[in-house]
């Protein structure tokens, strides 16, 4: 059988950008430094350094979402053989892709987004895609907006079936500012109690303010390159294991796969996929990284991948197994919630570091297997990052 | 902040049409009766390109719902709820509940749907069947 995928490639060079800084002094009302190209260009220098290429060993260019793709080369510099447009685990796929078939052998990935001083909205009547997203055109007349909303109806329905309490879920937060607290990069690092967590208001009942992703702005860039280029590169690529991805589609607008299986069997079957292309399971992982626009996610995900039977969410956050210390340390850069919201951009930089060993004060310790996973609406995707 | 209006497209005007005049319609197919919702050109079943409009019962379960506490529209000052809720043939839709939110759980309850005026437009709410 093809082992697909599996180590065909790996990340040579990460960079992010002072996303903490950044913010505090947007806070304090002065002007942002970069808008969101200037951020991304500013993340593809750091993540070039750390690479030690030049710029012109880059052949291929993965631009994320939310900067134009040809200005995005442009303002670089970089005329490529190959590249596209896609979001952050897309984007690592398609890299691996790319390279598999030979049509680049080191590209550049580089996402830069200035939402927070750009003042981009994610709900009401001027929701970014608002025009295009159908759960917002058929919706909205009733009020209900917001990714937060959608994943807040699906997980009341979630809590009543499995019994997953308000402060079951408060620990998904309550773990991922502890993690942040040893972070000097993230956002948000005062811990806070699951008293905290209970007493900050709702925003989306059942969802509180801090199971809510942060909203600033910032820049990540990778350089993933062929196996071979990759350790002449450096002694310490981080190789890609395994990838994966199922879509539900069906019944998507009318909230369908969300109220009747929380994506539960996306999940599964790219659990099958990712699991087998990496040639390990569950139990060899040491940390995962999951995009957690909603602290929700991590729960749902923990159950979709096996890490805990279906319904068993609760108790696996109850006993903290998903904290820096226990079986399974989730987020351990703090992820959306307490380090930066980058789309699942800077879980992939966070699942780098902690197998290279540079995670300081949170670094999980015999880090081996990194688990990346996200469902974005609907669409599960897994990466698995090794030595 | 603005208000929320409904974005109209040419396959889903017979159903804000049909809000309108008080009485919900939905699109069905004319070959194997599945319920497009949203409204499509294609019958996501059996690939019918043909359709038929009727009216529903107006009535269905709770699937889950939500209350907003923070504004994101003009005409919904919080808090306010929505739900979701399955009609009895087939699809889940968004509505609100117009009675006061019980203490209770919502899921599983049967509501019929109303009809009521909201910023100039109408629009479909739910009542429960059996009050709380
Ligand atoms: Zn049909």
């Amino acid at each position: 059988m093809s082992k697909g995928l599996h180590k065909v490639a790996g990340v040579v060079g990460v960079g992010d950008t002072d996303w903490r800084a950044d913010y505090a002094a947007q806070r304090k009302g002065e002007p942002a430094r970069f808008d969101g190209i200037g951020l991304a260009s500013l993340a593809f220098k750091r993540a070039l350094a750390d690479s030690g290429l030049k710029r012109d060993d880059i052949d291929g260019l993965i631009v994320g979402p939310t900067t134009p793709y040809e200005r995005m080369g442009e303002v670089l510099g970089l005329d490529t053989r190959w590249g596209g447009q896609a979001d952050a685990m897309l984007g690592v796929i398609q890299a691996c892709m790319a390279i598999k078939s030979g049509l680049a052998e080191v590209v550049a990935l580089v996402y830069g987004n200035n939402q927070r001083s750009g003042k981009v909205n994610y709900g009401g009547s001027n929701a970014a895609g608002g025009q295009s997203f159908l759960s917002y055109v058929y919706h909205a007349p009733w009020g209900f907006t917001s990714q937060g909303a959608l994943y807040a109806m699906m997980f009341q329905r979630y809590m009543e079936e499995t019994g997953l309490t308000s402060a079951q879920l408060g620990q998904v937060a309550v773990a991922q500012r502890e993690a942040a607290s040893l972070n000097p990069g993230a956002v948000m690092q005062e811990r806070i109690t699951t008293q905290d967590y209970l007493d900050s208001r709702f925003v989306c009942e059942p969802l509180h303010l801090f199971d809510y992703c942060l909203i600033n702005d910032g820049g990540v860039a990778l350089i993933i390159a062929e196996a071979e280029r990759a350790k002449s590169i450096r002694p310490d690529p981080v190789m890609i294991h395994g990838v994966g991805r199922y879509d539900l589609n069906s019944g998507a607008t009318s909230l369908e796969p969300r109220l009747t299986d929380y994506y539960l069997p996306a999940q599964q079957k790219v659990a099958e996929q990712v699991f087998n292309m990496a040639g390990v399971g569950p139990e060899d992982m040491s940390s995962a990284q999951v995009y957690d626009s909603f602290s929700c996610h991590i729960p749902l995900a923990l159950e979709g991948y096996g890490y805990c039977p279906p319904g068993g969410a609760g108790q696996f956050l109850e006993e903290g197994h998903h904290r820096l210390g226990g079986r399974l340390p989730v987020n351990t850069s703090g992820g959306h919630l307490s380090e930066s919201y980058m789309q699942g951009w800077a879980h992939q930089v966070e699942a780098v570091r902690q197998l290279r060993g540079q995670c300081g004060a949170r670094q999980v310790p015999g880090c081996n297997y990194v688990h990346y996973s996200s469902d974005v609406a609907g669409k599960a995707v897994s990466i698995i990052y090794g030595r | 902040m603005g208000k929320s209006i409904p974005i109209q497209a040419l396959t889903d005007l017979p159903m804000w049409q049909s809000i309108e005049e008080g009485a919900l319609k939905l699109q069905f197919c004319s070959d194997c009766d599945t319920c497009r919702y949203p409204p499509a050109p294609i019958c996501p079943s059996c690939l019918s390109m043909d359709s038929e409009w009727r009216p529903v019962t107006g009535e269905g379960t709770v699937m889950s719902w939500v209350i907003f506490h923070r504004k994101y529209f003009d005409d919904f000052p919080p808090p306010y709820n929505a739900m979701a809720v399955r009609l009895d043939e087939g699809p889940i839709i968004v509505t609100n509940l117009l009675d006061p939110v019980p203490g209770s759980s919502l899921i599983g309850r049967r509501i019929k749907l109303e009809y009521v005026d909201h910023d100039g437009r109408k629009q479909h709410g739910a009542r429960l069947k059996e009050a709380d």
